[in-house]
């Protein structure tokens, strides 16, 4: 049953079919041959059950105000300013490309989105100051990812959904993480671009006045942050409420900025809806195939597997974390986590880790299955948006960032409290 | 066919429409909620009508983001095929869904029945009557089944007809994003 | 032999951990020898929805379902009867109430859910924790309230609190920072989820009722086992499952108030310091004439026929309580 999961798996997605309905097709395939129960007479409720959630609905009002943040302009004022900020480091824009991501992964839930908002308005720049590709792209593809480890997070608020943990905990847990990944990429990149220059570009000196003068087009995302997660802390509102309120607050940005007009809603709500649908599409098809899965013992079967090892709960761990790899490479992120937190995270508490913890570890494995190729989202997201050039310029590019991902998920083993302290000052 | 197809394409556009002014709504009604209850007079339900909200969201807009080719493929291997195998693989994957969603739609239905036959209220306060979001919910993946017929159809008749581009343009890959 | 495919009530929870897993996995099957086997899993396992069970279990999808009744009452408001809060305050009381209950329940069954009920057996009391100073019942006014069923958020409102709908694993973190005030849970569900750590204060009184949790056959399965198969199942349920989980109910619940505040013996656990705030006998009077006033009659209304009548004569008998025409 394992076999014909993995293979089925990997043959239907080999065939291009769309990655929810993989999920169902498995889980009509496992439901015909294998179970006890006859369990597609359940498969109405588990469908309606699945999708009615509040939590849930803030997938769609991150999307949504991801959406209109970037046909509003504020995407590259704040890109033009963090320039001003960054950019007299070795490594130059490479730099603002990273704190662009960072701070758009603050109020954004998705890392696609993310990557996608930082390559439009970086990608013309690189080509008119002669960048070499590889860095520059692989620093937005990387630094995107952060969108799903700084709060607010789709991946995250899934997370919280199927584990049953608290999604202001998770949200906390992931900030100072995403922190000091931003600060790793950074750092890696000064590096590089001190052992080899023409890795970079040219470094550029703003003068006070000049970086003074652009902190005004900072103040609409810093803003949108401290609206989302102060209500949230605040105890005003849930998480789902808080995207709510960020919607509005993204609204009254985009008019601030003389750009709300019908075409920008219209646009913006056909986006969310569009992203959302195909984001649920899998979840739906997860959530069925892991209803699947379990009533037919697949779930046991695997966890009696991963505890008949008889390993110590630190090698477990690992095991674990090298699964997530390999899968990263071939699996699309929201599918990797859904099919396998069910498995997983029982397990894991069992060893006696900490379900918050766990959650940050697994979405830094998932950063990286975003730009691990051949199925890494972000790469594609990057490619697409230069229009010209080899696809593996990206790949190579991402290397240091993804080696920065690996000693970060080192760290936060080491360093649990890296992820649980602030959660526990909540 | 092609005609029919655009068609289905503009009534498609018509729902995402529908179905973000509907998310709109959901975000006004939070925000009065916050309000209010910060002044001490809370409306309540406003979670439990979130939910409905993305249930028959869901159930719509994966139509919308079926004709917009939105929901993600996999195409490894797809992008090393010649047109035809492309325009052969968009057909299995257009047949696989409309399989599922025929599947999703047909199963669906024993828990709206079930709802009206027990008349079934929600287990909160508010007691609304489940039928109200259960019918829009349901109706929404039936829509996804019809859609996914039609193209299905579209696709093999164009492939049948050797017009590969044309079934690209219907049931293959949009961009990435 | 007949193997059951059985799904049970919340796998974390004592009730399964002690009673319903070494039934459905080794006693079943000694009581009829071996005629009867099960594969036992639990709806939290199969990551299907509490109130999604009996529905499942009437269209077939297993064979023997457990779960809370509270989480089936969309589906049958007369239903909500079987767990009306404040009139057992002790497990006795509690158990002859379900008994009284027991035609009502079986017939509800058997029309909306195509079940056969084998046997109802309790969860500890629903009480109170609050993160807010609370000197007694009254003080609940105002406040804002994590409720679980239906008939318990009625009541809340009616007692002038605000209901609110979280989910459980939100409610550590919502009474933390405020959300609500106050949650209603099974007093041994909220020590073991922690919620010790985020509230302070304690009214165990079962404001949410006894959430009894029923096991039920479908229909069809049942009709298809031989009488004598029919005879020693049901005996076995009433003997070895609900039979043993009612006689700990009682001294379950004293012992998680002892671990939960500190006074008297916590077995199996550490102890903790929440203010046991005592509810006088004015005050659960109060609030019971709130119940038979308006919650009860506004119950009567909703699930119409001659359901309130049916309860008068049953388990309103064993309470002494009429609700009024
Ligand atoms: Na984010
Ligand atoms: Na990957």
């Amino acid at each position: 049953m394992i076999k014909f999961t993995t293979f089925g798996l990997l043959f239907f997605l080999a065939l291009s079919i769309p990655v929810g309905i993989v999920l169902f097709l498995l889980a009509f395939g496992i439901d015909t041959f294998y179970s006890p129960f006859p369990l597609m007479r359940g498969l109405g409720q588990v469908v309606w059950s699945s999708s009615n959630s509040a939590t849930l609905i803030a997938i769609p009002f991150f999307v949504l105000l991801g959406e209109i943040l970037v046909r509003c302009g504020v995407a590259t004022r704040t890109y033009a300013a963090l320039n001003k900020w960054v950019s007299w480091l070795p490594g130059g824009l490479i730099h603002a490309n990273i704190a662009t991501a960072t701070l758009f992964s603050a109020t954004s839930g998705s890392s696609v989105a993310t990557a996608a908002t930082v390559a439009t308005v970086a990608m013309p720049q690189a080509e008119k100051l002669n960048y070499d590709p590889r860095l520059f792209s692989g620093a937005i593809a990387a630094g995107g990812t952060l969108g799903i480890l700084i709060p607010p997070s789709i991946n995250l608020i899934v997370y919280g959904f199927l584990t049953e943990s608290s999604i202001p905990q998770l949200f906390l847990a992931g900030l100072l993480p995403g922190i000091l990944m931003a600060l790793g990429f950074m750092l890696a990149t000064v590096i590089l671009c001190m052992i080899k220059p023409s890795l970079g570009g040219p470094r550029q000196l703003y003068s006070i006045s000049e970086k003074l003068s652009s902190l005004g087009d900072l103040l609409p995302i810093l803003g949108l942050f401290g609206v989302i997660v102060g209500t949230i802390y605040a105890g005003w509102a849930t998480p789902t409420e808080a995207a709510a309120v960020g919607v509005a607050m993204a609204l009254v940005i985009a008019a601030q900025q003389r750009a709300l007009n019908m075409e920008l809603l219209l646009q913006s709500l056909r986006g969310a809806i569009r992203t959302t649908s195909m984001v649920m599409l899998v979840v739906v098809g997860a959530y069925v195939l892991n209803y699947v899965l379990t009533a037919a013992g697949v779930s046991r079967a695997l966890q009696t597997l991963l505890r008949g090892l008889d390993m110590t709960p630190l090698a477990t761990l690992f095991v674990i974390i090298l699964i997530y790899i390999v899968l990263g490479f071939f699996i699309e992120t929201l599918s990797l986590m859904v099919a396998t937190i069910p498995i997983i995270v029982p397990i894991i508490v069992d060893l006696g880790y900490d379900k918050i913890w766990f959650g940050i570890l697994m979405i830094i494995l998932v950063e990286m299955a975003l730009i691990t190729p051949p199925v890494g989202l972000n790469l594609y997201v990057v490619q697409s948006a230069r229009k010209s050039g080899k696809f593996s310029d990206v790949m190579v590019g991402c290397i240091p960032y993804a080696l920065i991902m690996l000693l970060m998920v080192g760290m936060l083993i080491v360093v649990p409290q890296l992820a649980l302290y602030l959660p526990s000052t909540l | 066919m092609m005609r029919v197809i655009d068609l289905l394409k503009r009534i498609n556009d018509g729902v995402a429409l529908m179905a973000g002014l509907s998310l709109l709504a959901c975000v006004t009604l939070i925000l009065v909620e916050i309000v209010v209850r910060q002044l001490g007079m809370p409306l309540g339900g406003t979670d439990e009508i979130s939910g409905y909200v993305m249930a028959i969201t869901t159930s719509w807009g994966v139509a919308y983001a079926l004709t917009e080719r939105a929901h993600v493929r996999i195409d490894l291997l797809r992008t090393k095929c010649l047109p035809v195998g492309k325009a052969l693989m968009d057909c299995v994957a257009i047949l696989a869904l409309a399989g599922t969603a025929i599947t999703v739609a047909w199963r669906g239905w024993p828990v709206l029945s079930k709802t009206l036959a027990t008349g079934a209220k929600a287990n909160t306060a508010l007691e609304t009557p489940l039928w109200i979001p259960q019918v829009l919910w349901w109706s929404g993946w039936v829509w996804f089944a019809v859609s996914a017929i039609l193209i299905a159809a579209a696709s093999l008749l164009l492939l049948y007809q050797r017009r590969y581009d044309d079934v690209n343009e219907i049931a293959g890959m949009g961009d990435e994003l | 032999a007949e193997e059951l495919s059985v799904v049970g009530s919340w796998s974390g929870l004592p009730l399964h951990k002690q009673y319903e897993a070494p039934f459905w996995t080794d006693k079943v099957s000694k009581a009829t020898d071996g005629e009867i086997t099960a594969t036992l899993t639990t709806h939290d396992q199969m990551g299907i929805g509490g109130g999604d069970v009996f529905r499942m279990l009437g269209d077939g999808v297993f064979d023997v379902g457990m779960t809370v009744a509270d989480y089936a009452v969309s589906d049958s408001v007369a239903l909500e009867s079987l767990d009306v809060p404040l009139l057992a305050m002790d497990a006795d009381t509690a158990k002859k109430m379900v008994e009284a209950a027991r035609p009502m329940v079986d017939e509800i069954y058997e029309k909306v859910f195509n079940a056969k009920v084998l046997g109802i057996a309790p969860y500890p009391p629903q009480v109170v924790f609050c993160n807010a100073e609370i000197k007694s019942l009254n003080d609940l006014k105002g406040k804002k309230i994590r409720a679980s069923g239906r008939m318990t958020a009625k009541l809340l409102d009616a007692l002038g609190a605000e209901s609110v709908n979280v989910s459980f694993g939100e409610v550590s973190g919502a009474l933390q920072r405020g959300v609500v005030d106050c949650a209603v849970t099974g007093a041994g569900s909220g020590y073991s989820a922690g919620w010790w750590e985020v509230s302070t204060h304690l009214l165990p009184i079962p404001l949410g009722g006894w959430d009894p949790v029923v096991t039920a056959v479908n229909m069809d399965k049942w009709k298809s086992l031989s009488a004598t198969a029919q005879e020693k199942l049901q005996t076995a349920v009433t003997t070895e499952l609900e039979a043993p989980a009612w006689e700990s109910a009682q001294g379950a619940l004293q012992n998680d108030i002892a671990c939960l505040t500190g006074e008297g013996e916590c077995k199996g656990g550490e102890s903790h310091k929440m203010v046991w705030v005592k509810a006088t006998d004015a005050d659960t009077k109060m609030a019971r004439d709130v119940l038979i006033k308006d919650v009860l009659p506004d119950w009567a209304k909703r699930a119409g026929g001659d359901w309130a009548q049916r309860w008068n004569d049953s388990v309103g008998k064993v309470v002494g309580v009429e609700i009024p025409k």
